[in-house]
């Protein structure tokens, strides 16, 4: 609940981004995570093209081979393809919906928020109650509903978490644009007849930018996790094209004869949240000038 | 497989084109009770009703009315709770139940035309409350099948009864619009249920009966505890052999893997419906204290294709994918052995079934001249095309169905190296079922699909170039198979009462279909069920859909 | 006051007709719809599926349909389920005591774990203690619960054997030590995830407290830090626990779905995959509405709770 102290006016101060930037250099675990997700988003990019093995390349002699096994590092699956290849053309995948994921969610939640927040009255109201409308569902209900009837594909996918995600932006837009709403710039702005739009994205947003990244990184986060919820349930991204969620769903089944492979993905998806969080964490600490007090 | 169990229940085509005769010929007087006993022990059931067995089912049984829609574990309760006029055995012989004898030809029951029947019933049966059972109840039943207020999941076959009369309260008679072979097996997954306390309800589809049934077998409803478990106890009234267990509980546990371990560790008795995932048959059938069979089942498994997609009117394109199907490899890795590969869309248990089609060869280099051969060559994407026609198609089936989507990819693999492209494109249940399977919106499907009713061999539903849905029809032939021949054949084969008469004309149709390949047949399914050693009586059956068909029979060795 | 709890009521009901027509939506623009399933019956025909679906009112616009259902849930009647044409609402109360029972031992569970972890943390600030806490608490929040279960299922029931690998009690046993024995793994896996907001929230709750004056009056007057600590923090420290119980039930709810999935816990998830499962929309309707209303009711009660214990909140 850290309170976001926002500075009026152009949004423009150099000094202010260095600063906070030094403060976020500074954060142990911001950096950890960016190490964290570097590393593993250069493996999913470059790692198939080091393995000796095509993701999609079935061998049934070979299945359930154990980690370690010849040049399978993380072992086989049960069409014994090579679970290596695999996670990392998930990763990609799975870090790719995440990615589009927050940018539609954060899209989706600004222009709600921001209008929400501007034009305030009957509008706002409406448009919060809509927020509260969506927020008052646990999500993984809605976007089960919303999957178990639309054929999922990668983009289905992005767009539904997008769809269950961006509420808390909303929220938190809204009431930052509404704080400001009456300060003098947007004032002078109104008599100087700027369009209400060149007001809201121009005056008003520009202020509400580091609690937007800060969110928009958590959603990073959570929809990796969503993408993972889902494809667990078998509602998901399908197969054969790997994504971490689908790599579990049938894990459980083989739980007792090839843990691995649970055990390989659910690391993988661990670790990129937790480094999506550390950032997101390290990016509200950086923009928090309270913490320089601490 | 070499099963000893399996051949001893279930290898009955002898048997079978006898009693398929009980129909035309004598009847059997055979009470249900003595029928499913194992027949390999001399144990004997108790004097009277002792102990209870634990069936686990994977899915949940909520449909307890028969006659409304409902799944096929649905059916495990309504076995155990009603009962036919006659029923079906493992051997695909009928046995009267409610009736006094299977109506034929030879007893009078049935016109030599097939249009006229008489039936005559039991007089000692009594409803689980004590209200004597009479024809009155038949007739109320034949007419809630075709009630238009009524939810009835099946008019098929009743809707030609015309003059049903109550002759006396142990007789009953109709007559039939058109001679219907078919009927005989409806009939015996028809249970009939009680005018007296159904016929009252102003709503018959949400009666409370629907929810506490009412029967006449030989066990009586006690409670459901929704998504738990239902329980049933002895009817000691029973008018049939048995029951000899006091209680019949069936355990509703969603996953198969805990169905499993609940099995091993013998927190249910029976391992029912969905059974033991045959990847875990190596270790089931050491178990100790367990009896762990294989069983085959009635349902087929193919690769159906749309045959209004250009691609596929080609018959040459459907024998060089059947070529390039390593069905070997999926059965013996992927279904870890257990199915048998089949060619034909009838179980090989039928007596119907033709055993001299050509054998599937799995051969890529095969498959690749015969495209070659028509013309089908390879692009600069290695796909292979003709006239401007891409061999490219989609694949779907039930997402979430995990052995059926390894062998989607595995597929996909296989005709990749012989030029083709199938992708996948795999469907939620309610999608994938919906229209877009029975409007034919797929370009191929794997599915497995159980073509007949009860035993009866006609699938006029899934061939006759009038079931086609997307075409106005009505009927399953969603691959939208179109060839005359097989029309005449089989309208001639639904007028035929006489089993060995009828048998030519299925024969042949296998052997078109075999030809024509409107779906390419992987495998009949087998499964891996096991129960409890002292369990006695369990008998497997692949004339019905469920495992407890026969609970009346089942017993604890002392 | 009863103008803001009309206020907050009325709002609600705004809100839950959105929620149902977004659902009803959802489900029902979908291709496909609930007899499809019966399609693959050996035997079924088109013909049957649309007379029943004519019979169930299935053809009808959507909007009439939506309107029916309204109406007959307005007077209280949440329709029957396709599956077993029992009443809806009987339905969900008969899965809800199994969705609680875990949902309960787990938030006690969290909120116990979690008070301690965040009081220990706060008091001994930038301790090794407090930094693993704070790093736990992010990897926990990061960890999908499902994967967790099945690890934990990995190791405690299939490898160690300690505890059944799922169900709620053993069939024919069903004693208060069988539930218990059952209920430990789920617990704390849906635990996991809320002892890490729990305790962050508790950490700076506590520091908020420990830096205002009263408490350091309190402990220069010589009291010892552990009476100051039980009688100030906490007290101070249970308005915002409040709200955060509120706010977190729609995670919960959400978190024991998939625990119940993983588990076969059978309460309300489970009901809920099994309904999607079946294409039984008036169940799967109902408990979109009925999580609604439970999420709404809980952060009203919890808003009530607060403007109970202090007054100094003023409801307006």
């Amino acid at each position: 609940m850290s309170a976001i102290v926002s500075v009026p006016g152009s949004g423009k101060s150099h000094w202010w981004q260095s600063r906070t930037f030094r403060r976020f250099a500074r954060h142990r675990l911001a950096m950890i995570g960016l190490i964290m997700i570097t590393v593993l988003t250069l493996a999913c990019v470059i790692g198939p093209y080091l393995l000796p093995f095509d993701e999609l390349y079935i061998d049934l002699r070979a299945r359930f081979a154990p980690p370690l096994t010849g040049y399978h590092i993380f072992g086989t699956d049960p069409l014994g393809r090579d679970l290596a290849a695999r996670l990392f053309m998930a990763g990609r995948i799975s870090l790719l919906v995440g990615f589009f994921a927050m940018l539609l969610s954060t899209i989706i939640g600004t222009v709600i928020g921001v209008c929400a927040g501007y034009y305030g009255g009957r509008i706002g109201a409406a448009l919060m109650r809509f927020v509260d409308a969506f927020l008052s569902f646990p999500s993984i209900f809605l976007l089960l509903a919303l999957a178990a009837f639309i054929k999922p594909s990668p983009f289905m996918i992005t767009v539904i978490i997008a769809v269950t995600s961006w509420m808390e932006i909303a929220r938190i837009v809204e009431a930052e644009v509404r704080s400001l709403r009456e300060r003098d710039f947007v004032l002078a702005a109104r008599m100087l007849g700027l369009s209400n739009s060149w007001i809201m994205f121009r005056e008003l947003l520009p202020n509400a930018i580091g609690p937007i990244i800060v969110a928009a990184t958590l959603t990073v986060a959570r929809a990796i996790l969503l993408e993972a919820y889902v494809s667990f349930l078998g509602y998901g991204i399908q197969p054969p094209l790997p994504s971490w969620g689908n790599m579990l769903n049938g894990a459980q089944q083989y739980l007792d004869r090839a843990p691995w492979l649970a055990i390989v993905p659910g690391v993988a998806i661990t670790l990129a949240v937790t480094s999506f969080n550390f950032i997101g964490d390290g990016l509200r600490d950086a923009l928090d000038a309270r913490s320089d007090l601490n | 497989m070499s099963d000893e169990t399996k051949h001893a229940i279930l290898n009955p085509t002898r048997r079978r084109a006898l009693t398929m005769m009980a129909l035309a010929g004598a009847s059997g007087l055979i009470m249900p009770g003595l029928l499913g006993r194992d027949r390999a022990f001399a144990a004997t059931p108790p004097a009277k009703p002792t102990g209870q067995m634990i069936v686990g089912f994977s899915q949940e049984p909520t449909v307890f009315n028969p006659h409304l829609l409902h799944i096929e574990v649905d059916e495990g309760i309504h076995f155990s709770v009603f009962d036919p006029l006659f029923a079906i055995d493992p051997d695909g012989k009928f046995i009267p139940a409610l009736a006094v004898e299977v109506p034929s030809v030879e007893n009078g029951g049935i016109s030599a035309d097939g249009l006229s029947w008489k039936v005559k019933l039991r007089d000692d049966v009594k409803w689980h409350d004590g209200t004597p059972f009479t024809a009155e109840d038949v007739k109320f039943t034949l007419e809630l099948m075709v009630d238009p207020d009524f939810r009835s999941w099946r008019k098929t076959g009743h809707e030609l009864v015309r003059e049903l009369t109550v002759v006396s309260p142990t007789e009953i008679t109709w007559k039939m619009d058109k001679p219907f072979a078919p009927y005989p097996s409806i009939l015996a997954s028809t249970f009939i249920v009680p005018k007296h306390v159904l016929g009252a309800e102003k709503d018959k589809n949400t009666a409370p009966f629907n929810n506490a049934p009412i029967g006449t077998g030989p066990f009586k409803w006690v409670e459901r505890v929704a998504g738990d478990h239902i329980t049933l106890e002895a009817n000691a009234d029973y008018f049939g052999d048995g029951p000899y267990l006091e209680r019949i509980i069936y355990k509703y546990i969603p996953d198969l893997t805990v169905l499993y371990t609940q099995f091993k560790t013998g927190d249910i008795d029976v391992a029912g419906l969905q059974w033991i995932t045959p990847d875990h048959y190596e270790e089931a059938k050491v178990l100790e204290g367990k009896t762990v069979i294989v069983v085959p089942g009635s349902t087929v498994e193919s690769v159906t294709f749309n045959m209004e997609r250009p691609q596929f009117k080609d018959l040459a394109v459907r024998q060089a994918l059947y070529h390039a199907l390593d069905k070997a490899t999926i059965i013996e890795a992927l279904y870890y052995g257990l199915p048998t590969p089949t060619e034909s869309y009838m179980p090989q248990q039928s007596f119907y079934a033709n055993p001299d089609l050509p054998k599937h060869e799995y051969d890529p280099e095969k498959a690749k001249k015969v495209l070659d051969d028509a013309g089908w060559v390879p692009g600069e994407d290695g796909i292979r095309a003709k006239d401007g026609i891409k061999l490219s198609f989609s694949n779907s089936t039930t997402a979430g169905n995990h052995i059926r989507e390894q062998v989607q990819q595995f597929m996909q693999q296989s005709f990749k190296d012989i030029g083709v492209e199938m992708t996948i494109s795999n469907l939620p249940p309610a999608v994938m079922w919906g229209e877009y399977w029975t409007s034919s919106q797929f370009d191929s499907v794997v599915v497995g699909l159980d073509f007949l009713t009860g035993a009866d061999p006609d699938t006029s539903d899934y061939f006759k170039s009038t079931s086609i849905v997307a075409k106005g029809g009505s009927g399953q032939n969603t691959w939208q198979y179109v060839n005359p021949e097989v029309d005449k054949l089989l309208t001639e084969g639904g007028q035929i009462f006489v089993p060995e008469e009828r048998k030519k004309i299925y024969l042949k149709i296998q052997e078109i279909m075999r030809t024509d390949l409107p779906f390419l047949p992987i495998f009949q399914y087998a499964t891996v069920r096991g129960y409890k050693k002292g369990a006695e009586g369990i008998a497997y059956n692949v004339n019905v859909r469920i495992d407890s068909w026969n609970p009346g029979s089942w017993y604890w060795s002392s | 006051m009863l103008r803001y709890l009309l206020g907050r009521l009325w709002q609600s009901l705004i809100l839950l007709v959105l929620v149902s027509m977004i659902g009803f939506a959802v489900l029902n623009l979908a291709p496909g719809g609930p007899l499809s399933q019966y399609a693959l019956t050996p035997g079924m025909t088109q013909e049957t599926l649309d007379r029943i679906a004519e019979q169930m009112g299935l053809n009808r616009p959507l909007p009439i349909q939506y309107l029916d259902w309204l109406w007959h849930l307005l007077q209280g009647d949440w329709g029957r389920s396709y599956r077993d044409s029992q009443p809806v609402l009987g339905i969900i109360t008969g899965h809800l005591f199994a969705t609680l029972l875990l949902m309960g031992s787990s938030t006690v569970l969290s909120i116990a774990v979690g008070t301690w972890v965040g009081i220990k943390g706060a008091t001994k600030r930038y301790s090794i203690f407090d930094y693993s806490a704070t790093v736990g608490a992010m990897v926990a929040l990061s960890i999908p619960t499902f994967w967790f279960g099945l690890v934990a299922i990995y190791v405690f029931s299939l490898e160690l054997k300690w505890l059944p690998a799922g169900n709620m009690y053993t069939i024919g046993n069903g004693s208060i030590s069988d539930y218990a024995i059952h209920l430990i793994m789920p617990t704390v896996v849906l635990a996991l995830v809320n002892v890490a907001v729990w305790s962050r929230y508790m950490r700076t709750a506590t520091l908020d407290v420990i830096n205002q004056d009263f408490v350091r009056t309190a402990k220069a007057k010589g009291l010892s830090e552990r009476r100051v600590l039980m009688k100030h923090v906490i007290g101070n420290a249970l308005l915002p626990m409040i709200t955060l119980a509120g706010l977190q039930l729609p995670t919960i709810l959400g978190g024991a779905l998939v625990t119940e999935t993983v588990f076969t816990w059978p309460g309300m998830g489970r009901l809920f995959l099994d309904s999607l499962g079946y294409n039984d929309y008036p169940v799967v309707m109902g408990l979109l509405m009925f999580s609604a209303i439970l999420v709404l009711f809980g952060s009203l009660i919890a808003d009530l709770l607060v403007a109970f214990v202090d007054p100094r909140i003023r409801l307006s």
